[in-house]
C-alpha cells in the first residue's frame, strides 16, 4: 500500500468511528440543551441496551435484526423511564448535585447489565459479515460502509427534524429558553421526554455499531462516552452540529496520531491537544461565547 | 444554705467545663478517631470478623479523598472526575519509591503529594479559568491520560500485572495491618482537623462568599481563580494522600482500579454525606464502600453488580428526596421527635375535652 492509500484507509476508518462518536455526542447535546444536564450516562445506557441485544442474538440465537429492533424499543422505553422517574423529579435539586444524577445513573446501569444478563462477555455480529470494497487502494468492509452510511443518514434525519419540522422547532425553543417556551405553549415536558428517548436510541445504535469490534462487556462504550463528551466540549455546547464536527475531528486526529506518531501515546496526545485548545477557545469550535450576567 | 449554693454553682461550672470539652470540635474529632480505632481491637477479641479492618481502612482512605472532593464540590461547585487518576498516580509513585528506591514512608508520601499537586495545579490553572462543566471534562481527560499511562508505563507501574508493595516502615518500625490501620486513623483525624480549620478560617469565609454569589465575592475583592485553584490543589493533595495510603494498606495496585467508576463512587459518597460536611463524607463513604460488603453480601449473597446498583440508587434517591444529605439526619430526627410529641399532646388534649 502506498502512502496515499494508507491515508485514505485511515480517513475511512475515522469516518466510521467518528460516526459512532457523533451519534453518542448528539444524544449528549440534545439532553444538555433541553434538560440542562450534562449527560454522563449516555454510554452506560447505550451499553445496557447493547447488552440486551447481545443476549438476544448471541445467547438466544435470534437474528440480528430482531435483536436490534428490540434493543431500540427498549432504549425508547428506558429513555422515557429515566426522564419520568428521575429527571423530572429533580427540578428542586441543588444545581450542583443535579449534575451528579446522571453519574448515579451510570453506576445503576453498569451494575444492572451483569445482574440481568450475566457476567460472561458476549459478542454481537456485524450486519454484513464479510466482503470488502477497495477505494483507490484502500479497503473498506461492507459493514464499515454501512456504519458510515447509517451514521450519516441518522444525522441527516435528525437535523431535518430539528430544522424543518414542528417538533424540531419545539426542541429548539425549549433549548434556547425553557420557561419562555413553556409560556408560549410548547409542551416542554413532552419535548424533554422525547429528547431522552432520542438520546437513548442514539446511544443504543452507537453501542450496536461499536460492539462487533470488541466483545460486549460493561466497558464497551467507555471510550465512546468519553470521546463523545470531549467532542461536545470541542465542538461547543451551543449548537447541535458542533459536537458532530468535534466527533469526526477527534476520531481522525487520534487515528492519524496513532499511526504516524505513536500507537502508545497517540490518544493521550489528542486529549492533551484538546485541553490546550479549550483554554484558548472555551466556547468550542463553533460555539458562541456566553456572557454571564449579574 | 450558702454552702449548698456554692456547691451547686461549682457543679454547674464543672458541667460547663465538661460541656465545653464536649463542644470542642477537636475533641470530638479525637473521640471519633478513638471509636474508629476500636475496630481492630474488637476484631482482635473476635467480636468482629478481621475482614472489617480492611473494609474500614479502605472506607477511611476514601473518606480522606472524599473530604477533599467535598471542599471542591461544596464550596466552588466544581466537579472533578479525575480523582481516581490522581489517586492512582500517587499510589504508583509511592509504591515505586518505597519498593524500588527503598525510600522511607514520609519521603515517598511527600514526593507523591508534590508530583500529584503539581499536575493538579497545572490542570486547574488551565481549566479553572472557564467556569461550568469544563473542569469535569478536563479532569476526565487527565484521568483518561493517566489511566492509559498506567497501562503503558511498565517501569513505574508494572502494567496490567500490577504493582506489589508492603506495609510501611515508620521511624524504623515495620508496621503490620493493624498498625497501618491506626496510622490511617491518625491521618484521617489530622485531615479532618485541618479541613475544619481551613473552612473556619479566612479562606473559608472567602469560599462561603464565592458560593453565595461569585460576582459579589469578586466585587468584595475575592480572587476567584486563586481560591478555586487552592481548593482544587487541596482536593488533589487529599487524593494523593489517599492513594499513597491505599498502596501501603492494600499493597497492590492495577490500572483497572483507577477508573471513572471509582471517581463516581467517591462523588456519590460526598453527595450522600451532604455538601460541606466533614462527618457526612465519612458516613457517605461508609454507605458506599462498606455497606455492600458488610450488609448486602451476607443478605443477598454474591449477586453480580449489586454493589453498583445499590450505590447508584442511593445517590439518586438522596439527590431527589433528601438533598441536604446525611448530615441533616440528626436535626431531622429531633424535628421528627418534636413533631410526634406535639401530635401526641394534641391527641391527649382532644381526649380530655371529649
Amino acid at each position: 500500500m502506498n502512502g496515499f492509500a494508507i491515508l485514505l484507509q485511515i480517513i475511512l476508518r475515522s469516518l466510521e468511528t467518528g460516526g459512532i462518536y457523533a451519534l453518542a455526542s448528539l444524544g449528549i447535546i440534545i439532553i444538555f440543551r433541553t434538560s440542562r444536564i450534562s449527560h454522563f450516562a449516555q454510554g452506560a445506557m447505550g451499553m445496557f441496551n447493547t447488552y440486551v441485544a447481545a443476549v438476544l442474538v448471541d445467547r438466544m440465537g435470534l437474528p440480528l435484526g430482531i435483536g436490534v429492533i428490540v434493543a431500540v424499543c427498549l432504549a425508547v422505553f428506558i429513555g422515557f423511564l429515566v426522564d419520568f422517574l428521575v429527571i423530572r423529579r429533580a427540578k428542586n435539586a441543588i444545581p450542583v448535585t443535579k449534575q451528579i444524577l446522571t453519574l448515579g445513573l451510570v453506576t445503576i446501569f453498569v451494575g444492572l447489565a451483569p445482574m440481568v444478563c450475566g457476567v460472561d462477555p458476549l459478542s454481537l455480529p456485524k450486519f454484513i459479515p464479510t466482503g470488502n470494497i477497495s477505494v483507490a487502494g484502500a479497503s473498506l468492509s461492507y459493514n464499515g460502509l454501512l456504519n458510515i452510511l447509517i451514521g450519516i443518514i441518522i444525522m441527516l434525519v435528525l437535523f431535518y427534524t430539528l430544522l424543518k419540522t414542528k417538533l424540531g422547532i419545539a426542541i429548539r425553543t425549549t433549548a434556547s429558553n425553557e420557561p419562555v417556551a413553556r409560556l408560549m405553549g410548547v409542551p416542554t415536558r413532552n419535548v424533554t421526554l422525547f429528547a431522552w428517548a432520542v438520546a437513548a436510541v442514539l446511544g443504543c445504535l452507537a453501542g450496536i455499531m461499536q460492539a462487533p469490534s470488541t466483545s460486549v462487556t460493561t466497558g464497551v462504550l467507555d471510550t465512546v462516552q468519553i470521546n463523545a463528551l470531549i467532542a461536545c466540549v470541542l465542538g461547543g455546547f451551543q449548537t447541535f452540529y458542533g459536537p458532530v464536527i468535534g466527533s469526526y475531528i477527534i476520531a481522525l486526529s487520534s487515528n492519524l496520531l496513532n499511526y504516524y506518531v505513536s500507537s502508545v501515546w497517540g490518544n493521550q496526545l489528542v486529549y492533551l491537544c484538546i485541553l490546550i485548545f479549550v483554554v484558548f477557545r472555551p466556547q468550542g469550535i463553533v460555539g458562541k461565547k456566553v456572557v454571564k450576567k449579574v | 444554705m450558702n454552702n449548698n449554693t456554692s456547691l451547686k454553682s461549682s457543679s454547674r461550672e464543672k458541667d460547663n467545663i465538661l460541656l465545653r470539652i464536649y463542644r470542642n470540635p477537636y475533641f470530638r474529632y479525637i473521640i471519633f478517631g478513638a471509636i474508629l480505632a476500636l475496630i481492630p481491637i474488637a476484631s482482635g477479641m473476635n467480636i468482629l470478623p478481621s475482614s472489617y479492618i480492611t473494609i474500614m481502612g479502605s472506607v477511611m482512605i476514601y473518606s480522606i479523598v472524599g473530604i477533599g472532593l467535598n471542599l471542591l464540590l461544596g464550596y466552588s461547585g466544581l466537579i472533578s472526575l479525575g480523582t481516581a487518576g490522581f489517586m492512582g498516580l500517587a499510589a504508583y509513585v509511592t509504591g515505586y519509591l518505597s519498593v524500588n528506591v527503598n525510600a522511607p514512608f514520609i519521603v515517598a508520601l511527600a514526593v507523591s503529594i508534590f508530583v500529584v499537586v503539581l499536575i493538579g495545579v497545572i490542570v486547574g490553572f488551565v481549566s479553572l479559568r472557564v467556569a461550568g462543566i469544563y473542569l469535569a471534562i478536563a479532569t476526565l481527560c487527565v484521568s483518561e491520560i493517566l489511566r492509559k499511562t498506567f497501562e503503558e508505563l511498565e517501569w513505574l507501574t508494572n502494567g496490567f500485572s500490577g504493582l506489589n508493595a508492603s506495609f510501611p516502615r515508620l521511624f524504623g518500625i515495620q508496621l503490620n495491618r493493624k498498625s497501618t490501620y491506626f496510622l490511617i486513623v491518625v491521618v484521617l483525624i489530622l485531615v479532618m482537623m485541618l479541613t475544619h480549620n481551613l473552612v473556619k478560617g479566612q479562606m473559608g469565609r472567602a469560599l462561603h462568599a464565592m458560593r453565595e454569589s461569585e460576582v459579589a465575592a469578586q466585587a468584595m475583592g475575592v480572587n476567584l481563580l486563586k481560591y478555586r485553584l487552592v481548593v482544587f490543589a487541596i482536593a488533589t493533595a487529599y487524593a494523593a494522600i489517599g492513594g499513597a495510603l491505599y498502596i501501603f494498606f492494600i499493597r497492590f495496585s492495577i490500572p483497572g482500579t483507577w477508573t471513572m467508576a471509582l471517581s463516581l463512587n467517591i462523588l456519590g459518597a460526598v453527595v450522600i454525606g451532604g455538601l460541606r460536611s466533614i462527618y457526612g463524607t465519612v458516613i457517605g463513604c461508609f454507605v458506599i464502600f462498606a455497606i455492600p460488603d458488610i450488609v448486602l453480601k451476607p443478605l443477598f449473597g454474591d449477586v453480580n453488580g449489586l454493589q453498583y446498583v445499590f450505590s447508584g440508587l442511593v445517590v439518586i434517591l438522596v439527590i431527589l428526596f433528601y438533598p441536604a444529605g446525611v448530615k441533616n439526619m440528626r436535626e431531622d430526627f429531633f424535628r421528627l421527635c418534636r413533631f410526634l410529641k406535639k401530635k401526641i399532646n394534641e391527641r391527649k388534649g382532644k381526649g380530655e375535652i371529649q
